[in-house]
């Protein structure tokens, strides 16, 4: 049952991650992306980490897909503005050829590992109030970091978007 | 199916994705999906390490690999937005002011 849905996931996951890679209308290619982070959630489930497939789903369906998909229909782009790609195929061919010996390389390391239970943990493990108490006691230094790390993106944020009104009032 | 190398090959082939498409592609929002991508599939990789070893350090790390990811996007698109607002167009190859002048 396990494998099955791990294939279904991982399936959905490729498939969304190679939508993305083709299309040219971005609107597609937000929707496979999406597509790909929602399976990816669900790997995260497989693997008893719920926390993670929480926050997968609040933070990056829920936030950063939807600020993608809002600034691609606020910008509304049209057919004509958008990059012409005579070579995509010819340099995703070329990506694919020069990318393949790399994953080769790192699965043959991970193959070598030694086997072990990756069956789904009941309790314990992964939830929010493991990973709370580890956050806060053992990486309690790199949390307030981040969280500096925010604040310095949301001022600069502000900053880029206050600059062009001021441009605005300058050339009227 | 559901092992170590499976899950290490889904990782590894999005990680691929990203970095073919943030070379090849030249649609700027593309190649910061692209980004995106590589991010989630780096993310899959660490939790994936996470239970073998039955160690929660790995969820941590892509907790806070998640959060730089919301800080980047917040940058990354008000630039965009900028960007399309003096040029319209999403073609990489024009954004070249810093592009020094060969003469």
């Amino acid at each position: 049952m396990t494998d099955l849905v791990f294939l279904a996931l991982s399936f959905f996951a490729v498939a969304g991650g190679v939508t993305m890679l083709l299309h040219n209308n971005p609107i597609y290619c937000a929707l496979g992306l999406l597509i790909t982070v929602l399976s990816i959630a669900g790997l995260f489930a497989l693997l008893s980490a719920t926390f993670m497939f929480m926050v997968q789903i609040i933070v990056y369906a829920g936030a950063i897909m939807t600020i993608i998909l809002f600034i691609l229909m606020f910008l509304n782009i049209k057919e004509e503005d958008l990059p012409k790609e005579p070579k995509k195929n010819i340099l995703i061919t070329m990506g694919v050829i020069l990318m393949i010996p790399i994953n080769l390389l790192v699965l043959e390391g991970v193959a070598r590992l030694p086997d072990a239970d990756m069956s789904i943990v009941e309790e314990g493990f992964g939830g929010i109030k493991e990973l709370g108490m580890k956050l806060y006691t053992d990486w309690l230094l790199p949390f307030e970091l981040i969280s500096i790390l925010l604040l310095v993106a949301l001022i600069g944020a502000v900053v880029l978007a206050k600059r062009r009104v001021k441009k605005e009032l300058n050339n009227g | 199916m559901a092992s170590l190398t499976g899950y290490a090959t889904v990782s590894m082939i999005l990680f691929s994705l990203g970095a073919i498409g943030v070379v090849s592609r030249r649609n700027v929002f593309v190649i910061y999906m692209s980004i995106e991508l590589m991010l989630n599939g780096i993310n899959l990789f660490l939790v994936t390490f996470a239970r073998y070893h039955f160690n929660m350090d790995g969820q941590i790390i892509s907790i806070m690999v998640i959060a730089i990811a919301a800080a980047e996007a917040a940058i990354f698109l008000s630039v965009i937005i900028l960007l399309f607002k003096t040029k319209k167009s999403l073609d990489t190859d024009i954004f070249t002011e810093l592009k020094q002048e060969v003469e």
